[in-house]
């Protein structure tokens, strides 16, 4: 960063407690996962497993129009039909139930079942319990419903101008624009004056999202005599924002019990529920029975509220006479759909890394957020970034074509050093290490990238296209929620810190039972927890069991999610551990006839440091509990032996009042070079992949098993986000990808046969054994890695990449375009 | 108008007073109480219901209860126990092939069947079993790691067992 | 996603399932693999009051070889008809296209039958019977009739199939000594429903194409055998150039249409492409 007309920044002092580099016995193994044999012979609880005595089902009315207000419901038909015991228009439900939660400041008014308008296909407008999922689907078919069409807005381009009817929430304003902004950071205007070359370029990411193979489920039972509500569901951020369904239901905080179940897949699309267990628990308390709903699939597709990102940007990039990087421009507009709740915290995450491995030193970003008839955008692995990762990445492919450079040199060239860091980008966000070299090195090592080359050479003299593509990208981890509110015109809430809790007990016999207040979602929590409490304590890890707690339990807790978990439960459990630790080393100490400083841990036994003598832990652990007379009459030495801790986050300082500077809200960078090749077929427009190599450095890693699994599975939904999936709703705001059958997702033949998976470590100073997060993986580098290689094979044709999905049928019509245009400007020349 | 339903799974006789249109899914989940088979779509893609019926993989969400009488199924919960899992669990296990668990039971059936028909099949006739199936968090790699793997294992405990 | 209620009638035999049939008349759908009807129910885009279960017919699901023709029974599972020898040995190209139909699961419950009633446009198996010259029995209340395939399958998801009818067999005629066959597809995915089929059966004659038979899916209504494709190839030169202008031809006549996965144009494309890779790999198989 340009720093020379700013004063120097501080960084907070690093508050890492275990140092990285140590010789470690469980961090860094492929310990087989904890959570596995469960799951393995079928015995896993999903919400669809939560059965509850004289529990209803619940069904719901999807809207079949894009916009329209609801003029009548006639509900008799479906109260009639045996077996069902509620019926609730928006109506019903608008007096017992308020708004829904919304991270968007001011807040856009969304409610669980449509009031007076809907807004987008499958919107609810009516909900049913009933004794069985089956009839209450047979009651929703009987609910009549008179509607008025609007105008519906599907054309992002379009919404920006919509007035009168085609606005979405005209108490709003008359615009469908939720929120408009420009952001600079840095001399940009000068950066563009002074440049030697401005490359620019129309680039679309279109909205795909998770499909977790579960959808998102609850149980809700009410209980009337206490007026309190239990909810199970398959949410995760259930501590964190847990309580504002409870101000939804019009309940105190107190008044609802939130028991996570474990989630099958979520990749950030049950993050924050709200629509299905509030639905759930307005019709248990309706029909005072616990009532289970669970989306189908149909509803997940069309009515989620977690739609991936859905963006135009116009980018220029400005080097300088060096070939240096220099400055970053972008007007964005963003679908957002019918509702807001996240307001644009998708860009605030990308302006953590919009400058990517580079030192570009100014950026412009001029977003634009507009609302359509469409399910509304949530999270989706990556949450905004991993499009900001595609852009830029296309940016710097479309300098090396324009100036007729090497990829990996002009990288190179514009990365920051390994003894640059910690580093500051023009946004205010801070890099806390990296060595991105090593990391491009290593990947074109495993690829053989000189190999590769003369392969491709070979392969065009005999009229094949096979193309190398290359991204050198960011994976940022552990949010700071800063990037949920800091870009609202008006601030509203300004929370400051996502912490994470654990309570840890050493039960009488010495075993471990450590409490997340976290659910499973598919990531290895409670493998993680064992690993790294097991280092702590030297425990086996055997000895530790891992449960989850519910909102009663109290302690805080944000859950997995922007590739934060490890790094927060590790400073959790490191926090934890050192109070556990404490106390038994004071016990042994005075049972040892020794003093603390002279006890260290070793092989499950409390030892008195270069001595055989010492205790076992669980003999420690018996003492604590139950012979408090042995020992002093101090407090330190009063019963139990057990800790809560809550990590707040390591590294974060607040925005400037204009937002010229958003601080350090997301400094914990990790860092990936992917490298496919593939080779496409010009006639069907089928791409296939011959290799792939993916590298990624997440600092250090507790588990190289689990943390390959994530960066192959992202690997697998970006591939299914560059080739084949699109939310593609047409004029009329219907979906036409509204099942599995038009929805396309990679299956076993769709990906690489090895995706090649290495690994670099750069610590981070600020993080408890200088983890980083990974959870996020593939999916933030594949997309321009694919796009990249789709170019790099077709540049005999002139083919660009700037839109997605590169469906067959597309990529055929760029080639068919491009040969054209072969035909045209040179007579007589033969088509490839 | 519910009848009475008898299917034979994993040997055993379970009976339920359901509906015709009642799916053999949701037959195993609610009825037999056997929740390890998972539903994902409802309409056949995902292959997340997979079991086997009469020796061969099936949808069940493509299937009625009722049409399964007299053709004995096969469910997840037949292949082992937390205690004693059977080669191909410890292959998924040992080769970190699941990571939510939900694709996962689909998974093991299909790779069962393979195995019956197969029992040293090559990576590509793994993936070619396992092609139909949607998995959306392993990238599906260590699953056909984990499935030859199994081989393996079992090959190892055959010798075993010969000893 | 749940179905619509209805009631469960299992039949014994064919003469059962005809009867039974006949006296529910349109209230009734046949139930063999439910692998395409299921689904239908399952997003109630279907509501039978009646399903009559024929799966348990094992007199309909028999495969036997005649002299000159496969002689396959309705309900024979897709798996069956793939893996049998005699059907790989005499009707290469049916087993060849078979590995084409979407995922070995659906394709162990799925019935022949089923499919071709069925009659989806993208579906392999009746572009396969119409060239290869197939028959389809069918039986009702007033007797036993047989169609050729080109008079059975009419416009998307309809044949000529009466309410009343079920469709008993289907015989698949030997495929000619010596001759050349090739089965094409695109699909988005392996196992996807197919954008574009391009299917081929010819045979060589002194350095001529004779016999040729070759048709398309997803390229239009009617274009199972392409009759003028046909009459360009027959007793000309087999030669690449004779190859790419009857594709270009094929191509011209095809009318598809656009839908969520594939443009008009790019189906064009396809029928030019894989018409052309059929006839090559058609023509290489071909023994003179």
């Amino acid at each position: 960063m340009n720093i020379k007309s700013k004063a120097k920044k501080s960084i907070p002092t690093s508050r890492q407690r275990e140092l990285p580099g140590q010789d470690l016995k469980w961090i860094g193994k492929n310990m087989k996962r904890v959570e596995d044999p469960r799951l393995l012979v079928g015995e896993g609880e999903y919400a669809d497993d939560i059965a509850l005595a004289n529990m209803l089902h619940a069904a719901v009315l999807g809207s079949p129009y894009a916009h329209a207000k609801i003029i009548s419901i006639d509900v008799s038909k479906a109260l009639a039909l045996p077996g069902v015991h509620a019926v609730m228009t928006g109506e019903d439900v608008a007096k017992v139930t308020g708004v829904l939660p919304c991270f968007g400041s001011p807040p856009v008014e969304q409610r669980c079942v449509a009031l007076g308008k809907v807004r987008h296909v499958g919107e609810p407008v009516a909900i049913v319990a009933a004794d069985s999922r089956y009839i209450a689907e047979d009651a929703v078919g009987l609910i009549e419903v008179e509607y008025e069409p609007l105008p519906v807005v599907a054309d992002l381009r379009e919404a920006v101008h919509a007035k009168g009817d085609a606005v979405l929430h005209p108490e709003r304003g008359d615009n469908n624009i939720a929120l408009q902004r420009n952001f600079k950071f840095g001399e940009v205007d000068e950066d563009f004056a002074n440049a030697r070359k401005v490359i620019k370029r129309t680039l679309r990411w279109p909205r795909s999202g998770a499909q977790p193979l579960e959808t998102c489920g609850a149980v809700a039972d009410y209980n009337r005599g206490s007026g309190k509500f239990t909810v199970h569901a398959n949410t995760s951020m259930y501590n964190y924002v847990g309580w504002l369904w409870a101000v939804s239901l019009n309940v105190p905080a107190h008044k609802l019990n939130i028991v996570p179940t474990m989630a099958g897949g979520s990749f950030g699309s049950k993050l924050f529920l709200h629509k299905v267990p509030i639905i759930a628990a307005t019709l248990a308390r309706a029909t005072g029975r616990p009532v289970k709903y669970l989306e189908d699939r149909l509803e997940n597709l069309s009515s989620c509220d977690h739609h991936g990102s859905d963006r135009y940007y116009e980018c220029e990039l400005a080097l300088d006479a060096d070939n240096n990087m220099t400055a970053l421009k972008c007007d964005v507009i963003d679908d957002y759909g019918a509702y807001f709740q996240f307001g644009i915290g998708h860009h605030g995450n990308a302006l953590s890394q919009i400058t990517g491995p580079y030192k570009i030193r100014s950026v412009e970003a001029n977003i634009t957020a507009v609302l359509t008839n469409k399910c509304q955008q949530g999270a989706y692995r990556g949450f905004g970034s991993e499009v900001s990762n595609f852009v830029l990445e296309r940016m710097v492919d479309a300098a090396c074509d324009e100036l007729d450079l090497d990829r990996v040199e002009f990288r190179r060239q514009n990365f920051i050093k390994k003894s640059e860091f910690p580093y500051f980008i023009p946004t205010g966000n801070l890099y806390d290490s990296g060595d991105y070299e090593a990391v491009i090195d290593k990947a074109s090592q495993m690829l053989d990238l000189p190999g590769w080359r003369k392969k491709q050479a070979e392969a065009r003299k005999e009229g094949r296209y096979i193309g190398i593509g290359l991204a050198t990208c960011q994976e940022r981890s552990v949010f700071s929620s800063t990037e949920f509110w800091s870009l609202n015109n008006v601030p509203g809430f300004t929370l400051t810190s996502s912490a994470e809790g654990v309570a840890v007990k050493i039960d009488a016999l010495g075993k471990a039972v450590v409490k997340l207040q976290a659910p499973f979602w598919g990531n290895s929590p409670e493998t993680m927890a064992a690993q790294i409490l097991a280092e702590q304590l030297q425990l086996e890890p055997s000895d530790i069991s891992v449960v989850y707690s519910d909102t009663d339990s109290g302690l805080s807790g944000t859950g997995p999610g922007g590739s934060r978990y490890t790094v927060m439960i590790a400073g959790a459990l490191v926090g934890a551990s050192k109070i556990i630790r404490d106390k038994m080393f004071l016990l042994a100490a005075h049972l040892l006839q020794s003093t603390p400083d002279k006890m260290e841990l070793r092989d499950g036994q409390v030892m008195i440091k270069d001595t055989d003598q010492g205790m076992a832990i669980a003999d420690i652990a018996m003492q604590a509990h139950f012979f408090r007379l042995s020992f002093p009459d101090e407090p330190e030495y009063d019963t139990g032996l057990d800790a809560s801790y809550t990590y707040d986050h390591p590294l974060t300082t607040l925005p400037n009042d204009d937002r010229t500077d958003l601080g350090i809200f997301y400094p914990i960078m990790g860092h990936m070079c992917h490298m496919p090749v593939i080779e496409v077929d010009i006639e069907t427009g089928r791409v296939t992949f011959l290799d792939y190599v993916a590298v990624h450095d997440c600092g250090t890693v507790v588990n190289p098993m689990t943390l390959a699994g994530h960066v192959r599975g992202g690997t697998a939904q970006g591939i299914g986000t560059t080739l084949y999936e699109q939310y593609d709703y047409d004029e009329e705001g219907q979906l036409r990808t509204g099942s599995y059958s038009e929805y396309l997702m990679p299956k076993a033949m769709e990906v690489p046969h090895d995706v090649r998976v290495g690994h670099v470590e750069t610590p981070s100073p600020f993080t408890e054994y200088g983890i980083k997060g990974g959870g996020e993986g593939g999916r933030m580098g594949t997309p321009p890695a694919l796009a990249g290689a789709i170019e790099d094979a077709l540049r005999p044709l002139g083919v660009k990449i700037d839109a997605l999905p590169v469906t067959p049928s597309r990529l055929r019509g760029l080639i068919r375009e491009a040969q054209g245009v072969i035909t045209r400007s040179v007579p007589g020349s033969r088509v490839p | 108008m519910k009848t009475s339903v008898e299917l034979t799974i994993n040997g055993k006789t379970y009976q339920g007073d359901v509906e015709p249109r009642t799916l053999l899914s949701d037959f195993l989940r609610h009825h037999a109480g056997l929740k390890g088979t998972h539903v994902g779509c409802e309409h056949g893609v995902c292959g997340a219901c997979t079991v086997i019926i009469d020796g061969k993989t099936a949808r069940s969400c493509l299937a009625f209860a009722i049409q399964c009488e007299g053709h004995p199924i096969e469910t997840v919960e037949s292949l082992g126990t937390q205690d004693d899992l059977s080669p191909l669990q410890q292959g998924f296990w040992e080769k970190h092939g699941l990571q939510c668990g939900y694709c996962t039971s689909g998974m093991l059936m299909l790779a069962t069947e393979l195995l019956r028909e197969n029992p040293t099949p090559t990576r590509d006739e793994i993936r070619e079993a396992i092609s139909g199936n949607l998995c959306r968090c392993t990238g599906y790699q260590t699953i056909i790691d984990s499935i030859e793997h199994a081989v393996t294992i079992q090959a190892g405990t055959a010798r075993e067992a010969a000893e | 996603m749940k179905p619509s209620p209805f009631e469960y009638v299992r039949a014994t035999s064919v003469a059962d399932a005809v009867s039974t049939l006949a006296s529910y008349g349109d209230r009734a759908k046949l139930l063999a693999g439910g692998q395409s009807l299921i689904p239908m129910m399952n997003f109630r885009m279907i509501a039978p009051e009646v399903l009559i279960d024929i799966a348990n017919i094992s007199d309909l699901a028999v495969i036997e070889t005649g002299d000159r023709e496969m002689r396959i029974g309705a309900g024979a599972k897709h798996c069956s008809v793939m893996a049998s020898d005699s059907v790989r040995q005499h009707c290469p190209l049916l087993a060849d296209a078979y590995s084409h139909v979407a995922y070995s699961t659906v394709r162990n419950r799925g019935t022949i039958g089923g499919n071709l009633c069925h009659h989806d446009p993208a579906s392999e198996v009746p572009l396969v019977l119409a060239l290869m010259g197939a028959s389809l029995v069918l039986t009702g209340p007033s007797g036993t009739r047989t169609l050729p395939a080109d008079t059975f399958f009419l416009g998307m998801m309809e044949t000529a199939i009466a309410e009343d009818e079920i469709l008993v067999r289907v015989d698949v005629p030997f495929q000619a000594k010596g001759e050349g066959w090739s089965f094409h597809e695109m699909s988005t995915r392996k196992g996807d429903y197919a954008i574009v089929c391009a299917g081929v059966r010819l045979q060589l004659k002194d350095g001529n194409f004779s016999h040729v038979r070759i048709g398309f899916n997803g390229a239009g209504t009617a274009t199972k055998r392409m009759a003028q494709v046909e009459q360009a190839l027959e007793g000309q030169p087999a030669t690449d150039d004779t190859i790419a202008a009857a594709v270009k031809l094929a191509a011209e006549l095809a009318e598809p249409s656009d839908d969520v996965q594939a443009d008009v144009a790019y189906k064009r494309d396809l029928v030019r492409a894989l018409g052309r890779r059929a006839l090559v790999q058609a023509r290489d198989r071909a023994s003179n």
